[in-house]
């Protein structure tokens, strides 16, 4: 939403400098999404575009502080991060989105399992893939066969079940 | 292995013969009013056999257009796909400017249909809905209208009212609230002049004596309802709130004709109109070419009143 | 019928063995699931709402019930064992809890924390069956004038949530009234920054912004420290039950901390870490032991934990008569009631009042069930904790993901849950609090509507907000609220506060 921010952090000042600059972004999306909105207030006098403009105006605000809280280093010292766990987990989540309505949500899910597994160490993909995998399906047994809710099948699922 | 076992166990359990398998759309959370037709009509077809095995799916989303526009494209040529919907559609495909219409599927029938009431407070000083049309007309900005969201068919009643009674139906001054509960509490409370929602959201209070039914949206009067319509006040107004199912785009004429034979057979049972009667809807069964025709001059008239009231150009 | 019939009524309605056996799941699932590290009360009951969803309104609020107690109190337990506090009203229980564990008096404090949140718990729902309804008849004459003027209250409690800073805490709050706007008006019915995205036409779900931001965030900050190090985990050693002089140590600080916790609870502007803070403030000033206190004093787990969960029942109170969450676990719990088509107002008690009755009822029996449930389990709940964390916050993520999912199967969401995960993480990253993004997100779209009818009503007269005596008092309260901790952070007294409030997530 606000741009990326995996880089190091020797200079504190410019990542805060790119929230402040993503906040204006933000907030300069509001304000052009709200000129295209038909005045509408009515009696109101207050439409569907007076509050998005408010909401814009204090983000505008907000980015100027931000951005004199980035040159003045207001900001406090940020924990040191590995970004490579983090990436683990962003993929894992990335993939199960995109494998969600093909694989279903077994294999989709074991792969999320797996793959947040070993941005915390634990790296062995064939111990917990299947692991997550088994694990995964059981909480789609548990929940769409018993509990009702629907939940994407795939082939996993649809081998031991006719129907979603 | 425990959980082999286990799937096995249920896998035998569910296990059915694979026939004519309906699975209805319906494009709003569980718990609405799409929703609970779907499942009513999920439980009548499979008890009364018609079909055996019935998936209801719940597609939630923006006036049900989510739910449709997802139906239209993945189920072309599917006998065994079915979608309910209803009037809310028709004006949501039109304010939210949809790119699939009630005409890229095959409306097959209407099954119930709600009259609308037009209320006041018990309190009010307005007696009776010329008591309420002479006020709309002194000053249509005083007279602040409850009822659902914007463009729904609350606010479209309330735009034909003003049309039918002479007043531009750009300046009424409609309050729209997000559930029918929530514009009750508003009325309750003395907040707005009358409110506007579908009969049975008000038939308990006005049997407590708490609000006064002033007027219905139906054609003629309703037995048990000690009000008159607004035709009868010489406002010409009729509006229904009506669900229909529709199958997928793209069906020969025999599966067109099967489908509409099991939904006939499914509004005939005993079933059917025992559940009706359960849940206080009204059986405003028609299908066929008269349907189609009903629909095309709902469709009509409500892009007309909504160009009216101004929600689309 | 009077409130008592209604409330006779309501059990026999929840004392429906089906209906207990619900109340058995919740409680056993709240538990489970409230006791993982880092998840608190809101974080439970949002992960676990899917499992409602498909029983009928009565069944599933009876689970919600259970699920809301055992989550409360599942939080309360890794406070004292791992001095991780699922949520900030159970950083003070922390404070003296986890000494007294270290000091292998985990047993009764654990034990005190259960028996002072059930007896808070009683009290409480009690006083909610009995004042509610009164809060009732005042509800009424709530317009939307009067209903603005509470959502400014509430805005205002959101700035205890704030942290150390006031820029991070209005950031994160505009955050959430930015997506607020996000889909159709209400008012209007125009499509607002929807970009011709039919799946934002209904605006971004409360559940998705807060699973993503809880659950996912953390997730994403915790792998982001590196060190895979496994926290130590504290055995009960000694006596797990309380002694004498635990019990006479104990019976006093249930008592007050039920006192503080509920008024506070139940007004708009409360909130449960207030509640504990001062009851721990109390405690410390009553105490016949002053030297223990910060070294594991019973006092200190006693007091808070029965505030907390007093707070609890009485933030029922204006969630139930007014439709209004004033807390992180209140709102998911409306998002709940929402999904049953009910909406939580003036009306509900009377539209709905084998229901209310039924959840108060509910209330009370999962209340009981959770002491039955929990007194014997101490030893289990905390091998829970024993799972490695690559297991742990792996499987964390399958329920958070399975939530999202089972509301909405669809691509999209689960791609805004990823988003809103990733900027979860930036803002810990940075310092800024979790909470308020989520209650913009919530009240912003309430707060905006109530102000367009009341305007529209008065057809564009902005005196009317104030021409209601309830509308000028909450506006002056909330005044009031927004002076008084700027003058006490002035005297440095606030600092206590803000620290509370900026442990939060």
């Amino acid at each position: 939403m606000t741009g990326k921010f995996f880089e190091p952090q020797r200079r504190l000042d410019r990542a805060a400098l790119v929230i402040a600059f993503g906040l204006a972004v933000v907030a300069g999306v509001m304000l052009w999404d709200s000129a295209r909105l038909a005045d509408l207030g009515g009696y109101s006098g207050v439409g569907p575009a007076s509050v998005p403009r408010v909401v814009a105006a204090v983000l505008l605000l907000l980015a100027v502080w931000t951005g004199i809280a980035a040159f003045r280093g207001d900001f406090p010292a940020r924990p040191r991060q590995d970004p490579g766990p983090v990436l683990w987990i962003v993929a894992g989540l990335a993939l199960q989105l995109l494998l969600l309505h093909v694989a279903g949500f077994s294999i989709a899910t074991g792969i999320l399992f797996a793959l947040t597994a070993r941005a915390f160490g634990k790296r062995n993909l064939a111990l917990t893939l299947p692991v997550g995998i088994a694990l995964s399906f059981v909480v789609w047994v548990v929940f769409s066969q018993l509990l009702m809710l629907h939940l994407p099948a795939g082939p996993l699922e649809l081998l031991f079940f006719q129907k979603g | 292995m425990k959980q082999f076992v286990l799937a096995s166990l249920f896998a035998g359990a569910i296990a059915l013969p694979a026939a004519a398998d309906y699975t209805i759309i319906a494009p709003a959370n569980p718990g609405g009013g799409w929703d609970q037709t779907a499942r009513t009509m999920q439980s009548v077809l499979q008890e009364e056999g018609i079909s055996p095995s019935v998936q209801v799916q719940n597609v939630p989303g923006a006036g049900g257009t989510i739910g449709l526009a997802q139906f239209a494209s993945q189920n072309k040529g599917n006998a065994d796909a079915l979608i309910v919907g209803g009037y809310v559609m028709v004006g949501a495909i039109l304010t939210n400017n949809s790119p699939v219409s009630l005409a890229d599927v095959t409306p097959i029938a209407r099954l119930t249909g709600e009259y609308e009431a037009i209320v006041v407070p018990a309190a009010s000083p307005i007696q009776d809905i010329n008591g309420l049309i002479e006020a709309l007309k002194a000053d249509p900005g005083a007279v602040s209208w409850a009822g659902g969201s914007a463009g729904g068919t609350d606010h479209i009643a309330v735009g034909l009212i003003a049309k039918a009674a002479g007043v531009d139906p750009t300046k009424i001054n409609y309050i729209a609230y997000s559930g029918g509960g929530e514009a009750l509490a508003a009325i309750l409370g003395n907040q707005v002049t009358a409110g506007v929602s579908s009969l049975g959201e008000f038939q308990e209070q006005v049997k407590a004596g708490t609000l006064r039914l002033l007027a219905t949206t139906a054609p003629e009067r309703i037995e048990g309802i000690d009000a008159p319509t607004l035709k009868e006040s010489g406002l010409d107004v009729e509006l229904q709130n009506w669900r229909m199912v529709a199958a997928a785009p793209g069906l020969s004429d025999e599966q067109r004709a099967k489908v509409t034979a099991d939904i006939e057979t499914m509004v005939k049972s005993a079933n059917w109109q025992k559940q009706l009667a359960d849940k206080g809807w009204s059986d405003t069964y028609l299908s066929g070419d008269a349907f189609t025709e009903q629909l095309q001059k709902d469709v009509t008239s409500t892009e007309a009143i909504l160009k009216d009231i101004g929600l689309v150009k | 019928m009077g409130a008592f019939d209604f409330l006779m009524q309501g059990l026999v309605t929840a004392a429906d063995p089906m209906m207990l056996f619900y109340a058995l799941i919740g409680v056993t699932l709240g538990t489970a699931v409230g006791v993982l590290p880092g998840i608190g009360p809101a974080l439970t009951v949002a992960l676990l709402l899917p499992v409602t969803y498909r029983l009928d309104p009565a069944g599933s609020l009876i689970m919600f019930a259970g699920i809301y107690y055992g989550g409360m109190y599942g939080g309360s337990t890794t406070s004292i064992l791992l001095n991780t506090p699922g949520e900030s009203a159970s950083i003070i229980t922390a404070l003296e809890g986890n000494k007294m564990a270290r000091r292998g008096r985990g047993g009764p404090a654990l034990a005190t924390a259960a028996i002072g949140s059930f007896i808070a718990g009683l009290i409480a729902t009690l006083l909610l069956a009995f004042l509610a309804p009164s809060i009732v008849k005042v509800a009424l004459v709530f317009g939307p004038r009067e209903y603005f003027a509470l959502m400014v209250l509430a805005f205002v409690t959101v700035s205890a949530a704030f942290g150390d800073s006031a820029l991070r805490g209005l950031t994160s709050l505009f955050l959430g009234l930015a997506l607020a706007c996000i889909g159709i008006d209400q008012l209007s019915g125009q499509a607002r920054l929807a970009f011709g995205v039919p799946e934002l036409l209904d605006g971004v779900e409360v559940t998705t912004l807060a699973v993503a931001m809880f659950a996912i965030g953390e997730a994403l900050a915790i792998a982001g420290q590196g060190k895979v190090g496994r926290e130590e985990v504290l055995a009960v050693k000694g006596s797990v039950w309380m002694t004498k002089t635990d019990w006479k140590r104990s019976w006093k600080p249930w008592l007050r901390g039920t006192a503080i916790g509920f008024p506070i609870g139940a007004m708009p502007a409360g909130g449960a870490e207030i509640g504990t803070f001062l009851s721990y403030a109390t405690e410390k000033k009553l105490t016949k032991h002053p030297e223990e206190f910060g070294q594991g004093a019973i006092e200190g787990v006693a007091g808070p934990e029965a505030a907390n969960n007093a707070s609890a029942a009485g933030t029922l109170v204006p969630l139930l008569t007014l439709g209004l969450p004033t807390s992180a676990t209140a709102a998911i719990m409306l998002a709940g009631f929402q999904q049953f088509g009910l909406q939580p107002g003036p009306l509900l008690f009377a539209t709905n009042p084998t229901l209310v009755w039924g959840l108060i009822a509910s209330l009370l029996i999962a209340n009981a069930m959770l002491l039955v449930l929990n007194l014997p389990l101490i030893g289990l709940w905390v091998k829970l904790l024993t799972i490695p964390r690559p297991w742990l916050y792996a499987g964390i993520l399958l329920f958070a993901t399975l939530g999202t999912i089972g509301a909405n199967p669809s691509t999209f969401e689960l791609g805004m849950l990823l988003g809103f995960g990733v900027l979860g993480y930036v803002m810990r990253l940075f310092g800024y609090p979790i909470a308020p993004i989520v209650v913009g997100l919530i009240l912003g779209p309430m707060a905006e509507q109530q102000l367009r009818r009341a305007l529209a009503i008065s057809q564009g007269d902005w005196t009317v907000l104030v021409q209601s005596p309830i509308a000028a008092v909450l506006l002056g309260i909330a005044a009031l609220a927004l002076i008084v901790p700027l003058i006490l952070r002035l005297r440095g007294k606030g600092a206590v506060l803000s620290q509370l409030a900026g442990d939060e997530d």
